[in-house]
């Protein structure tokens, strides 16, 4: 009987979809053209001025550091809160767990807004401080989400039988669950950063003078400067960054899964 | 295959990451500092630094996006800057709104080189909140090679062998502006009637037209995929660079112009240090450096002679005085914006 090639047309056309404008972007940061449809010749000129120009290395400075605190902090609270609504019972428990997960649905404007708002109220003057505990604000959520669904799954007599062993609370949490739940704490912390990473509007209303990210800065190339293809040359080099990043969650939750079986 | 390595190794990334970001920090802090709330590349780097020597400070660039992000934020009560650049309606809307403050002109002496041919259209003539920075009008491109005896003429968003080819700005301002200039009327008309005949006249555009269009057009006709655009000069000029077939016209008619201004936020805590910055800009080899640089024009007359000859022969950033007096500035509509919504509305849906 003959194998139907279905699956992978579809395969092929999903990648396609997903891969060829990307494709482009990369050949583009190539192109001597500053306009995209209209090749001139290679050259490496983008990559050059992109090392030359302090500001756009600074924006990615910035957003590395945003990004690294936000996912390290979401990865501490964010654990902290699915084991909490994992473990104890309360009247108000799907309340709770909405309240954790609503950030994934809000509008980002909206959250923009009412934390400068909040912000303004409080009288805390807008920085780097300020654009990071936005960040982790969202990123908490997605790490609570992902550490819940592999606590679904957690055999918690493994901890009980610890305690009865003699093992003290903390030793408990730092020998057995810890390492039980590192790959979708890590993963759910990596998701976080691609995500702090990429984020513009949160960003732009709570962000303060000299704290531009990556995006709130290449928004604003957009329009009026004249080196706008070395962003093409950028998004290459982060482009690189974000794959390799993913593909390490991606490891961790299929080896996570793995350990699951055995 | 070990969690603990891995644990400890993303431990010792974040520790390693963190550290980097501490040794910036630090070096970070400078005597004085003035923050500039503007659009990106919107200063040369030689202006930058010339400046931060001069005053022995350090000038901090936070950039926005759009008009109304930049009025957003502040609104909402974000402080911290000192210098602001918006185009000259939202100045009105900042001015309104008691977001700035009136400027000290006996701390910005070189307003007397700010070019009295600009000022005279301008929304702030006699500049009590903001300073002109950048100006340019927006334009009509074509290839010459696709034109058969072109006309400096909105007219030429008729012409049936051009159909499909033709993009105008997604952006009402200037669309029914055009038609309104296209008409005679007055750019920032709020006459029901004048509005409802120039919708007309664009709703005719559109059904020749490819596409409302305010990025992928520079590509478009740098490629050659659309014969005739409407777009910002600055754009254009650079487009050009590339596409020796292309020629910009500003239609005889009179066309829109924007202008970005500086001013100072009323919670400004750099005031004396943000006059100086706005004086040091007009300085007129400072203005003719600068604005080489961006690509647009500063108005100030007594830069005009540092000029390169390249730049000042330019018809389409210094047009002739008889074409300049057509033009007009974009003004805030405040009230009557929904006349022209609704218009617009009209256009997109017919």
């Amino acid at each position: 009987m003959k194998r139907s090639r279905f699956p992978l047309l579809a395969t092929l056309a999903v990648l396609a979809f997903l891969y060829l404008p990307i494709a482009f972007l990369v050949a583009n940061s190539f192109n001597a053209s500053r306009y995209a449809a209209n090749w001139t010749g290679f050259s490496t000129k983008w990559y050059q001025r992109l090392t030359e120009r302090e500001d756009l290395t600074t924006a990615l400075g910035t957003s590395l550091k945003i990004a690294t605190y936000a996912s390290l902090a979401a990865m501490i609270l964010g654990t902290t809160a699915a084991f909490a609504l994992h473990r104890y019972r309360s009247k108000f428990q799907e309340t709770h767990r909405l309240l954790v997960a609503l950030p994934l649905v809000l509008p980002d404007i909206l959250m923009g807004m009412s934390l400068l708002l909040l912000f303004v109220a409080a009288g805390v003057d807008l920085s780097l401080l300020t654009v990071t505990f936005a960040h982790i604000t969202f990123c908490l959520s997605y790490v609570a989400l992902v550490v819940s669904a592999r606590l679904d799954g957690f055999d918690f007599t493994v901890l009980e039988a610890a305690r009865d062993l003699g093992a003290t609370p903390f030793q408990t949490f730092r020998k057995i669950a810890l390492p039980l739940l590192a790959p979708g704490i890590l993963s759910g912390g990596l998701m976080a950063f691609t995500l702090s990473i990429d984020d513009y509007v949160v960003t732009y209303f709570v962000k303060g003078p000299g704290t531009d990210t990556l995006p709130t800065l290449v928004y604003s190339m957009i329009k009026k400067s004249k080196e706008l293809p070395v962003i093409n040359a950028l998004s290459s080099i982060m482009l690189l960054v974000t794959f390799a990043v993913v593909a390490i969650a991606q490891r961790l939750t299929r080896r996570g899964s793995a350990g699951e079986n055995l | 295959m070990n969690r603990r390595r891995f644990l400890e190794s993303s431990v010792a990334f974040a520790a390693l990451t963190s550290l980097t970001g501490c040794s910036k920090n630090a070096s970070a802090s400078a005597a004085k500092t003035l923050t500039i709330f503007t659009w990106a590349d919107y200063l040369s780097d030689e202006a930058k630094s010339r400046f931060e020597k001069e005053f022995d400070c350090k000038l901090v660039i936070d950039t926005f996006d759009s008009n109304e992000a930049m009025l957003a934020k502040l609104e909402a009560g974000a402080t911290g800057y000192d210098v602001l650049v918006p185009s000259s309606y939202a100045v009105r809307i900042l001015g309104r709104k008691e977001l700035i403050q009136p400027l000290d002109h006996s701390k910005i002496p070189n307003l007397g080189n700010i070019d009295k041919d600009h000022l005279a259209k301008a929304l702030d003539p006699a500049m009590k909140w903001s300073v002109p920075y950048m100006l340019a009008p927006t334009c009509l491109a074509y290839l010459e090679s696709k034109v058969t005896e072109p006309v400096s003429s909105f007219r030429m968003l008729d012409r049936s062998e051009l159909k499909g080819r033709i993009t105008l700005l997604d952006d009402m301002r200037e669309v029914i502006g055009a038609a309104l200039k296209s008409l005679g009327f007055p750019l920032n008309s709020t006459d029901p009637e004048q509005l409802a005949k120039a919708a007309d006249v664009a709703i005719r555009w559109k059904q020749n037209i490819a596409k409302f269009e305010n990025e992928q057009y520079k590509s478009g006709i740098a490629s050659g995929e659309f014969f005739l655009v409407q777009g910002y000069a600055g754009d254009l000029l650079q487009v050009s660079e590339e596409n020796p077939d292309m020629r910009i016209f500003i239609p005889e008619e009179g066309t829109s112009l924007s202008c970005d201004d500086l001013c100072i936020p009323k919670e400004a805590k750099n005031v004396e240090l943000a006059h100086q910055f706005i004086n040091f800009l007009n300085d007129p080899e400072v203005a003719a450096e600068n604005m080489e640089w961006i690509g647009f024009r500063a108005p100030n007359s007594a830069s005009y002679p540092h000029l390169t000859e390249d730049f000042r022969g330019s018809g389409i950033l210094f047009p002739p005085a008889a074409l300049f007096a057509k033009c007009e500035f974009i003004d805030d509509l405040g009230e009557q914006l929904p006349l022209w919504t609704k218009e617009w509305d009209r256009i997109k849906n017919s």
